[in-house]
């Protein structure tokens, strides 16, 4: 042994030892070093997810371990006649397409206005940054204070401007609004952060040269930055949708903290996935839970599939061959 | 002349148009954090008023003593912080290593495999969470900590992604020399990579750490009133005999809860801004 550290090994060729090859050793190193995350990969993901969907196809309660059934597709065919199932995906379409445009563009532009030579970047960076990283939990305890309906900041601060005070509910009638104000608040940061990320590698050559082209500012944006832009846009909006349709949190908490001090949230933000939420936790119906699980999971995985499909009609991919010349 | 003259007036327009969209938006931001503050310092009667009082009458210092005497705080903080900061540092060095291997070893199903992690960043967490707490449940776990330590033995797909990216561009002749020194793949990684990576590994340490100490799901899954995390404990803490809620005492606890994270971040920033590639090849 002493002596192996101390003779240099030879890099290339293949050296006979313990039997195995230099490249049958380096596989076998390979799966040493993954092999924490494969396990992980198998028992934690792989597992759960198989058990999740034998699950959905049983009437299993939480408790009839000994007298489960199997009982087909009941459960999924009994989704189709859940009333509370076709509400609550209509509510979490409506959520994404108000959710995620907004996001989008408004982190978007204000990456853009900070990718300008602008005094204090760092600053509003770090502002901007700021409600990132506040925590669900805390952030809801403070948009309380504005949201609220009698008296709230945002009501108070509207009745300003009416002849008569105003009290809209943004945490009951309109807690979806309300919802999305606090949903925006919290993603700007993360959402500018990596559009601004891609602005920076765009090279200053091609804005340059479309500049002396004679294009003016909004032609470069719209010809140059907004084209080489749109794979992060398309990376972002991927993320966004998938999140935007396991939305769980922030409607349990309007709901938990008090605001609604009712055990359901608010129809107007009953969103698909505190509808499965409920069917589990409260009604203890692990069958019908995970199907509906399940099928939020088919129904992602098509969305996303679209928007992959649709990639190749707005997404610029030409940038690495072209950057090459 | 006069066409550049309006040029110049039109830069001089956008130019104060972009900062005045830049302080607007700094204070929508800031609203939120500030009313949060300045309402920690309230007595509840005083809590929504109209017309508007910002600030309170007289500062009830006592709303952060209560924080403390209502519940055992700190006891909740420090169990949440040890749980997150261990957790982050199992992820963090699983992750770190399965990046390695992915960054730097072409083998016989490499490739496959590390399409599966990328696979698993678009898979909704939530359709594994709930059949996992129905596995650890049938486990017994419930109630314990292992949830969180296991789930980090794996290392996260997220993580692994950024540390193989990171290692990706790391420049060849380090290993070489290592590896001419007499050092194993193992050796490599401990000695050269993971040393060269310490702003991954602090920005690494940071998220998984902050993901724990703010998540409410997953404590509020698993865990029971007497053992849960600083994210559940907030909302269910500060109620008076009657059972309703003491708004401005939640409001204390809850700037306490992000005053870590502020100061982490702050911490952080440097340390994430220093030269990273650079390092590596003057090392």
């Amino acid at each position: 042994m002493a002596t192996e550290t101390l003779t240099p090994q030879p890099i290339y060729g293949q050296v006979k030892k313990a039997g195995l090859t230099r490249s049958q050793k380096r596989t076998l190193t390979f799966y040493t070093l993954v092999l924490p995350w494969i396990i992980g990969f198998i028992f934690l993901s792989v597992f759960p997810l198989v058990v999740g969907l034998l699950t959905s196809f049983t009437n299993y309660d939480g408790l009839n371990l000994e007298t489960i059934k199997f009982v087909g597709m009941r459960n999924y065919a009994r989704a189709f006649d859940d009333a509370d199932v076709s509400f609550s995906l209509m509510r979490t379409v409506l959520w994404g397409l108000l959710n995620l445009p907004l996001w989008l563009i408004v982190s978007f532009t204000l990456a853009l206005i900070l990718n300008q030579d602008v005094k204090g970047r760092g600053i509003f960076r770090t502002i901007f940054y700021l409600p990132s990283l506040i925590p669900a939990t805390a952030a809801i305890t403070a948009w309380r204070i504005i949201l609220e309906r009698n008296f709230g900041m945002l009501n108070n601060f509207i009745s300003l401007f009416t002849p008569e005070p105003i009290a809209i509910g943004w945490l009951s009638d309109y807690s979806l609004q309300g919802m999305t104000g606090v949903a925006l608040w919290g993603g700007l940061g993360s959402g500018m952060i990596i559009f601004l990320a891609g602005l920076q590698g765009i090279p200053d050559e091609l804005k340059e040269a479309a500049r002396i082209d004679g294009a003016n500012g909004l032609q470069v944006f719209r010809h140059i930055t907004l084209p080489l832009m749109t794979p992060v846009i398309f990376f972002q909006l991927v993320l966004g949708l998938i999140g935007a349709f396991q939305q769980l949190n922030l409607p349990l908490l309007f709901t938990r903290v008090g605001i609604a001090s009712a055990s359901v949230p608010p129809r107007p933000i009953y969103l698909y996935m505190i509808h499965t939420w409920s069917q589990i936790m409260d009604q203890g119906r692990y069958g019908y839970g995970t199907a509906l699980l399940w099928m939020l999971f088919i129904g992602i995985l098509i969305l996303t599939g679209i928007v992959f499909w649709s990639e190749k009609y707005w997404v610029y991919t030409g940038a690495a061959e072209e950057g090459g010349k | 002349m006069d066409a550049q003259q309006s040029g110049w007036l039109m830069k001089r327009i956008s130019r104060f148009l972009g900062y005045l969209i830049l302080i607007l938006t700094s204070l929508v931001l800031i609203a939120p954090v500030f009313f949060m503050v300045v309402s920690s310092f309230k007595v509840d009667a005083e809590y929504l008023s109209f017309p508007i009082r910002i600030f309170p009458k007289i500062a009830q210092w006592q709303n952060y003593k209560l924080v403390f005497t209502m519940t055992p705080f700190a006891k909740i903080a420090l169990r949440t912080a040890l749980l997150a900061i261990s957790t982050a540092t199992i992820t963090a060095f699983v992750s770190s290593m399965v990046g390695y291997a992915f960054a730097r070893f072409n083998v016989p199903g490499s490739k496959r495999l590390f399409g599966i992690v990328v696979a698993m960043l678009i898979v909704p967490f939530i359709v594994i969470l709930i059949p996992q707490f129905i596995l650890y449940s049938k486990l017994k776990l419930t109630n314990t900590y292992w949830p969180w330590i296991l789930g980090a033995l794996g290392g996260s797909p997220f993580y692994i992604f950024m540390f193989r990216q990171f290692f990706l561009g790391f420049p060849k002749e380090l290993e070489d020399a290592a590896e001419v020194d007499g050092c194993g793949p193992f050796g490599i990684y401990w000695r050269i990579f993971l040393p060269n990576a310490k702003p991954v590994f602090a920005t690494v340490m940071i998220f998984a750490t902050n993901g724990v100490w703010g998540d409410y799901l997953t404590p509020l899954l698993y865990l029971s009133n007497s053992k849960t995390l600083l994210g559940v404990a907030l909302t269910t803490a500060f109620r008076n005999p009657q059972g309703i809620e003491i708004k401005t005492v939640t409001l204390a606890a809850s700037v306490l809860y992000i005053v870590p994270l502020i100061i982490t971040f702050f911490l952080a920033q440097k340390q994430i801004l220093k030269g990273v590639v650079t390092s590596g090849l003057k090392g």
